[in-house]
C-alpha cells in the first residue's frame, strides 16, 4: 500500500514511468501461403495502476496482445518488457517466475481445477505467492465466501468466474489480465464480475487489462485501445470513468 | 469421396502414434506368446509322430537273459500281437585314448539284410554296413557329433568283456534314442554314451548268443488290450529270465519325449492364456480410457446427427487397424522365437527333422483372438458413451465424487501442498478407473516373473539335487556286483576323498492293474553321499525294512505311506515281494524306490554286494583318480557330476534362458506399455488443467507433480499386488507342469522381486521423463483456445 500511495504522489506531480513498455511488437503464424499476422508492429506503454480495456473485432489480435503481456507467449520480432522483466526473449523459468508473482489472469473459460474446492483453488495460488492476502479476504472481494467449500461443479458460470478473479488477486498481483471475463455470462452476473476487478483495480492499484467485445464496458477504463487486424488504431482516454455498477450494456 | 469420418481413423492413429503403438505392443506380445508355445508344441508332436511313423517305433518292448529264436514265432502267435523283432541288445564300453572318462554304451544287432522291421534307422551321414565285413557298425549321431568322429574310423569296444575293434561306416537317428540316456537321470549325456548297431553275427558271436535273442521289439495290432499282451508277453518270457514287458510309457526315451509334451502342452494352453488373459485386460482398460477421453468428440458427432453405429463403427475400424498392427508384429516374433525355442530342442531331441510349424489355423486364430479381444475392450467404452444423450456426453465425465473427500479439506490441505491434493482427489474420486489401471500395472509384474522364475527354479534344482541329495562328485557302475573290497580299493585310490556302494536295480511296482518301471537303490544306512530329503529339505533316514518313494511315483501309483506294493525286481531271480511304504521323499530330478541296501540285497538272494559306487574326488587330483579308474576292470560307466552340470547348462540351461529372456522382455514391454498409457491418458486427459495451473504460475517441476504422485501412488500399491499374483500364478503353473522325470520347484528368489519391481519403476520413470517433456512442451495459448 505504502508504494502505491507513493507512485500515485508521484503521478501527480510528473508524467509517470510506464510499466509496460512493448515496441515493434508482431506475430505471425505459420509461413508461405498460410501465414496470418496477428500482431503488426505494436507500440503500447501502459502506466502503473491503469485500467486499461481493448475492443476490436474477431481476430484482431487482442488476446495474442493480451498473452505476450502475460508472458503465455513469445512475438515473432520486437521487444516487450515490466519494469524490469524483459518478457521477450526470456525463458520459461524466468516467465513462470513472472506470473507466479506480478500477473493474475482471468479468462473467459473459468479454469478453475475441478478437484479442488473454491478455498482450495483461491489457496493454491497463495500458496506459491511471496506476499499473499488471505484467501478468504479474496473470496469476501468477490463477494463469496460463503461458498468456499463447495467444489466448482456445485457453482453456476458467474460464480465460478467470480473464483477466477479470486485467484487472480490473491497474490495481490501487480498486473490483472482479463480476456473476455463477461464473456460467457449474463448482463447482471457479468456486472458482478467486472465490480470485483475495478475494485482490485481500485483498491490495490494493480494494473488491469480487461479485453471485450462490450463497448460499454470501456466507459469504466481509464483508456481504451482498439485494434483492428493486428494494429492499434485508436487510443482514446476516457477521464469519465463509471463505476461497474453504472455500466450501461 | 472418401469419409471424414475414415479420415479422422488415420488422423487419430498417426496423433496418438505411440500410445497406439504400446496397445499394439501389448496384442503383439500376447499373439507372439501364442503363436510360440503352440508352435512349440506342435512342432515337437509332428517332429515325433513323422519320426515314430517313417522309421516304425515298436509298441512293445521285452528283455530276457536269453531266448531261442523259436520262442520269436511263439510271440507270434500271440492274440493282438503284430510284427515281432527279436534281437541281442547289449551295455558295452568304449575305450577312447583322448580320455580317462568310462563311456558307456549300448549294442543292438541289426539283420543280415539291413534296416530291422521295427526301429528303422535314419541314415544321417556314411552307409549302411557291408555284410561281409562284420566290424563294421553305425553309431548313433548325436555321439557322432559330440565327439565329432568321422566315418571310417575306428572304434574301440569292450564286449563282454573282451576289447573289439570296430569301424564306423555310418551315423543314423532312431526312434528308441530320441532322448538318449543311459541312466535315471534325465538327461542326455552325448559325449559319454553311445548306441551302436552291428551285424546280428558280430553282436551275437561276441555274446554268445548265436540262434538267440535277449531282447524284442513288436507292434499290437489296433484294437487290442495291451494288458493282456503284455501278460501274455511276460508268461511267455518267464522261462528265459524275462525282465517284464513294457509299452512305449515306460520306454526311457519316450517317457522323457511323452513328459516333455505333457508339460509343453499344459504350457502351450496356460502360459498364452495368462498372457492373452493379462493383455486382453490391459487392452480393456487402455483403449477403455481413451475412447473416454473423447467423449466430447463423440458427444459432438452425435450432436451432428451420426448414428451410434456409425460411431461404433469408426473406433471399431480403428481398434481393429491396432490389433491388426499387434498381430502382425507378434506373429512375426512369434514364428521368430519358435524357430529359436524349436532350434534350442535340437540338441535335446534328435529327430531326423525338428523344425518349427506354423499351421495356418495357428496364424489366424492368433490374429482372430486379438481382433475381437481389442474390439470387445473398446465395445464396453464406447457402448458406455454412445449410449448417453449427446448434451450430457458433452460435458466432461461426472466429476469425482469429492464431497466424501471433504476430510482432506479439514485435515490435509494446510499441511500438504495442494498438487498432491489434485493427485490424491483425481485418484480416490474415481475409485474404479484407479483401481484398473492399478490392477494393470500389477499384471505386468508377472510377466516378467515368469521369465525370472525359470532361472531360481533350475538353480534350486541345482542345488538341491546336486548339492543337498546327490553329494558324490562322480558314480560308477559296474559289469556285476561287487563286494566291499571294491570299496576298500576305491577308497585307497589318492584323490579320493570318500566312497559308498549302492545297489541299483531295475523294478516294476505293481498296485492292482497299475505298474511303473524304475529302479530301486539300496543305501547303506548313514549314507552321506544320497541323501533323500522331504519337503523342507530335511534329510530323511533309510527305513530298515520296507521302501521309501518317489513323491511323484506315489502320487501316480496313489500311494501313501503304510501301503503294500508289490515290486517285481527284474534282473537275477526276478524275485517278486511285497514290501510297505515307509517314507516319501520329495525329489526334483527323476524319480526312485529307495531301500536299506542289505534289505535289498536280501530280496535279491544276495550276498552284501552293490553295483554302483558314488565318489568324492580331490579336484586337485581328478586326473590320476580317472586314469587308475579306467584301468579297472568291470566297470561299465560314470557319470561326473561337473561335467553333467554344464551339460545341464547347456542344454535345459539354454532352452530355459531363451523362453525366460523371451517371457522377461514382454513383461518389460507391457510394463512400459501400461504405465506410459496410463501417464499419456491421463495427461490428455487434462491437458487443460495443467495447462490452466501452467498460467497461473506453477512451475513445470509442480505441475509435474500432479501426474507423477498419481502414478507413483498407484505404483505404490501395484507393485506388491502383481508380486502376489506372479506368486499366485507361478504356483499354479508349478503344479500343472509336474511331471514323472522332473518337477519344477516354485521358488522365487527374493532377488527376482527385487528385479521385476525395479524394472516396472524403470518403466515408471521412463513414463514420468515423457511426462515432463510434455508438460515441458505444453502450448498454454493452444489450451486457452479449446475447452476441450
Ligand atoms: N496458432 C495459430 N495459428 C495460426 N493463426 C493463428 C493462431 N493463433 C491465432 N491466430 C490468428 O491470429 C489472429 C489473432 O488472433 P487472436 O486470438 O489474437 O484474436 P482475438 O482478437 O483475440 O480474436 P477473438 O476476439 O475472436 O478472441 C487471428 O487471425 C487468428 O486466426
Ligand atoms: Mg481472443
Amino acid at each position: 500500500m505504502q508504494t502505491s500511495e507513493q507512485e500515485a504522489e508521484d503521478s501527480a506531480a510528473q508524467p509517470p514511468v510506464p510499466v509496460f513498455v512493448a515496441r515493434g511488437l508482431s506475430k505471425v503464424y505459420g509461413s508461405g501461403d498460410s501465414q496470418v499476422t496477428a500482431l503488426k508492429n505494436v507500440d503500447l506503454d501502459i502506466r502503473q495502476g491503469e485500467f486499461i480495456v481493448l475492443l476490436g473485432p474477431s481476430g484482431s489480435g487482442k488476446s495474442t496482445l493480451l498473452n505476450i503481456l502475460g508472458g503465455l507467449d513469445a512475438p515473432t520480432s520486437g521487444s516487450a518488457k515490466w519494469r524490469d522483466h524483459q518478457l521477450t526473449g526470456a525463458g520459461d523459468a524466468e516467465l513462470t517466475t513472472y506470473r507466479r508473482e506480478h500477473v493474475g489472469f482471468v479468462f473467459q473459460f473459468y479454469n478453475l481445477i475441478p478437484s479442488l474446492s473454491v478455498e482450495e483453488n483461491v489457496r493454491l495460488v497463495a500458496q506459491i505467492a511471496s506476499d499473499p492476502m488471505d484467501p478468504k479476504e479474496a473470496l469476501e472481494l468477490v463477494g463469496l465466501s460463503h461458498r468456499a467449500r463447495h467444489f466448482p461443479s456445485q457453482l453456476s458460470g458467474g460464480e465460478q468466474q467470480r473464483v477466477a478473479v479470486a485467484r487472480a488477486i490473491v497474490k495481490r498481483p501487480d498486473i490483472l489480465l482479463c480476456d473476455e471475463p463477461t464473456g460467457a455470462l449474463d448482463v447482471d452476473t457479468g456486472r458482478l464480475v467486472l465490480a470485483a476487478i475495478a475494485k482490485v483495480n481500485a483498491q490495490l492499484g494493480t494494473t488491469t487489462i480487461v479485453i471485450t467485445h462490450n463497448s460499454a464496458i470501456a466507459g469504466m477504463a481509464d483508456r481504451v485501445l482498439r485494434l483492428s487486424g493486428g494494429r492499434i488504431v485508436k487510443e482514446e482516454p476516457n477521464p469519465n470513468r463509471v463505476s461497474a455498477e453504472d455500466v450501461q450494456w | 469421396m472418401v469419409n471424414v469420418l475414415d479420415i479422422k481413423v488415420v488422423r487419430d492413429l498417426w496423433s496418438m502414434r505411440l500410445q497406439l503403438l504400446s496397445i499394439a505392443m501389448l496384442v503383439a506380445a500376447g499373439v507372439a506368446v501364442f503363436v510360440m508355445s503352440v508352435s512349440n508344441y506342435r512342432s515337437l508332436i509332428g517332429a515325433m509322430e513323422s519320426h515314430y511313423r517313417n522309421e516304425r517305433f515298436a509298441d512293445l518292448f521285452a528283455g530276457t537273459t536269453r531266448a531261442p529264436l523259436v520262442i520269436a514265432d511263439r510271440l507270434r502267435e500271440i492274440d493282438g500281437i503284430g510284427i515281432v523283432e527279436p534281437r541281442v541288445a547289449k551295455p558295452v564300453r568304449i575305450i577312447r585314448e583322448d580320455t580317462n572318462l568310462p563311456i558307456s554304451g549300448r549294442i543292438i544287432s541289426l539283420p543280415a539284410d539291413g534296416q530291422p522291421l521295427l526301429n528303422r534307422l535314419h541314415l544321417v551321414q556314411g552307409r549302411w554296413p557291408d555284410p561281409l565285413h562284420p566290424e563294421e557298425v553305425i553309431i548313433n549321431a548325436a555321439y557322432a557329433e559330440a565327439r565329432a568322429v568321422r566315418m571310417g574310423e575306428p572304434i574301440e569296444v569292450v564286449l563282454n568283456g573282451r576289447l573289439q575293434d570296430f569301424r564306423v561306416v555310418g551315423s543314423a537317428l532312431s526312434p528308441e534314442f530320441v532322448f538318449a540316456t543311459r541312466s535315471a537321470v534325465p538327461l542326455p549325456d552325448d559325449r559319454n554314451f553311445v548306441v551302436l548297431w552291428a551285424g546280428e553275427d558280430a553282436v551275437a558271436s561276441a555274446f554268445d548268443m548265436k540262434g538267440a535273442f535277449n531282447d524284442v521289439a513288436m507292434t499290437i495290432a489296433p484294437g487290442s488290450s495291451v494288458r493282456h499282451v503284455l501278460d501274455e508277453l511276460d508268461r511267455l518270457l518267464a522261462p528265459y529270465g524275462g525282465t517284464g514287458a513294457y509299452d512305449r510309457g515306460d520306454q526311457p526315451s519316450h517317457r522323457f519325449l511323452e513328459d516333455e509334451l505333457a508339460e509343453q502342452e499344459t504350457l502351450s494352453i496356460f502360459m498364452p492364456s495368462v498372457f492373452f488373459g493379462i493383455a486382453a485386460f490391459l487392452l480393456n482398460v487402455v483403449i477403455g480410457r481413451m475412447v473416454e477421453a473423447q467423449r466430447g468428440q463423440i458427444a459432438s458427432l452425435k450432436a451432428l446427427g451420426f448414428a451410434n453405429g456409425t460411431i461404433a463403427l469408426h473406433y471399431f475400424k480403428l481398434v481393429t487397424a491396432i490389433a491388426l498392427l499387434g498381430s502382425a508384429v507378434g506373429l512375426v516374433l512369434g514364428c521368430w522365437f519358435a524357430v529359436g525355442v524349436v532350434g534350442s530342442y535340437r540338441a535335446f531331441f534328435r529327430f531326423p527333422s525338428l523344425d518349427a510349424r506354423f499351421e495356418p489355423w495357428l496364424l489366424v486364430a492368433a490374429t482372430l483372438v486379438s481382433v475381437v479381444a481389442a474390439n470387445l475392450a473398446a465395445a464396453t467404452s464406447v457402448y458406455r458413451i454412445a449410449v448417453l444423450p449427446p448434451a450430457e456426453a458433452m460435458r466432461p465425465a461426472t466429476p469425482p465424487a469429492l464431497q466424501t473427500f471433504a476430510w482432506l479439506q479439514t485435515i490435509g490441505s494446510r499441511v500438504i501442498p495442494l498438487q498432491y491434493i489434485i493427485a490424491a482427489r483425481t485418484t480416490l474420486g474415481r475409485p474404479i478407473r484407479t483401481v484398473l489401471s492399478t490392477i494393470g500395472i500389477a499384471l505386468a509384474i508377472p510377466l516378467i516373473l515368469f521369465g525370472l522364475y525359470w532361472f531360481d527354479a533350475i538353480d534350486y534344482m541345482i542345488d538341491v539335487s546336486f548339492s543337498r541329495v546327490e553329494r558324490g562328485d562322480a558314480f560308477l557302475t559296474f559289469t556285476e556286483p561287487v563286494s566291499t573290497d571294491t570299496l576298500h580299493e576305491l577308497k585307497a585310490l589318492p584323490g579320493v576323498l570318500n566312497a559308498e556302494l549302492q545297489r541299483v536295480v531295475p523294478v516294476r511296482l505293481r498296485v492292482g492293474y497299475r505298474t511303473y518301471r524304475t529302479s530301486a537303490i539300496g543305501l547303506d544306512p548313514g549314507s552321506e553321499l544320497r541323501v533323500p530329503r522331504d519337503k523342507a529339505l530335511q534329510p530323511i533316514s533309510i527305513p530298515a525294512d520296507g521302501i521309501m518313494l518317489s513323491r511323484q511315483i506315489a502320487s501316480q501309483l496313489d500311494l501313501h505311506v503304510g501301503d503294500t506294493v508289490s515290486i517285481d525286481v527284474l534282473e537275477g531271480a526276478r524275485a517278486v515281494r511285497e514290501l510297505i511304504v515307509r517314507r516319501i521323499s520329495d525329489d526334483i530330478l527323476g524319480s526312485s524306490v529307495t531301500m536299506d541296501r542289505s534289505a535289498l540285497n536280501h530280496v535279491m538272494r544276495e550276498g552284501p554286494v552293490a553295483n554302483v559306487a558314488a565318489l568324492r574326488i580331490d579336484p586337485a587330483q581328478s586326473e590320476l583318480v580317472w586314469s587308475r579308474i579306467k584301468s579297472m576292470p568291470r566297470i561299465e560307466g560314470s557319470s561326473v557330476k561337473a561335467l553333467w552340470l554344464s551339460l545341464f547348462n547347456d542344454t535345459i540351461g539354454g532352452m530355459v534362458l531363451i523362453g525366460a529372456l523371451i517371457l522377461a522382455g514382454f513383461g518389460m514391454l507391457i510394463a512400459i506399455g501400461v504405465v506410459y498409457n496410463s501417464a499419456r491418458i491421463a495427461l490428455q486427459e487434462r491437458a487443460w488443467e495443467l495447462a490452466g495451473l501452467r498460467i497461473i504460475g506453477l512451475t513445470r517441476r509442480e505441475v509435474s507433480a500432479v501426474i507423477v504422485s498419481e502414478l507413483v501412488a498407484e505404483l505404490v500399491v501395484a507393485i506388491p499386488l502383481g508380486l502376489l499374483i506372479g506368486r499366485y500364478l507361478i504356483e499354479l503353473i508349478a503344479s500343472a507342469r509336474a511331471s514323472q522325470s522332473f518337477q519344477i520347484p516354485a521358488v522365487i528368489d527374493p532377488s527376482s522381486y527385487v528385479i521385476a519391481s525395479l524394472l516396472v519403476i524403470a518403466a515408471a520413470f521412463a513414463s514420468f521423463i515423457m511426462v515432463r517433456r510434455r508438460i515441458d512442451t505444453l502450448d498454454l495459448v493452444a489450451v486457452l483456445k479449446t475447452r476441450d
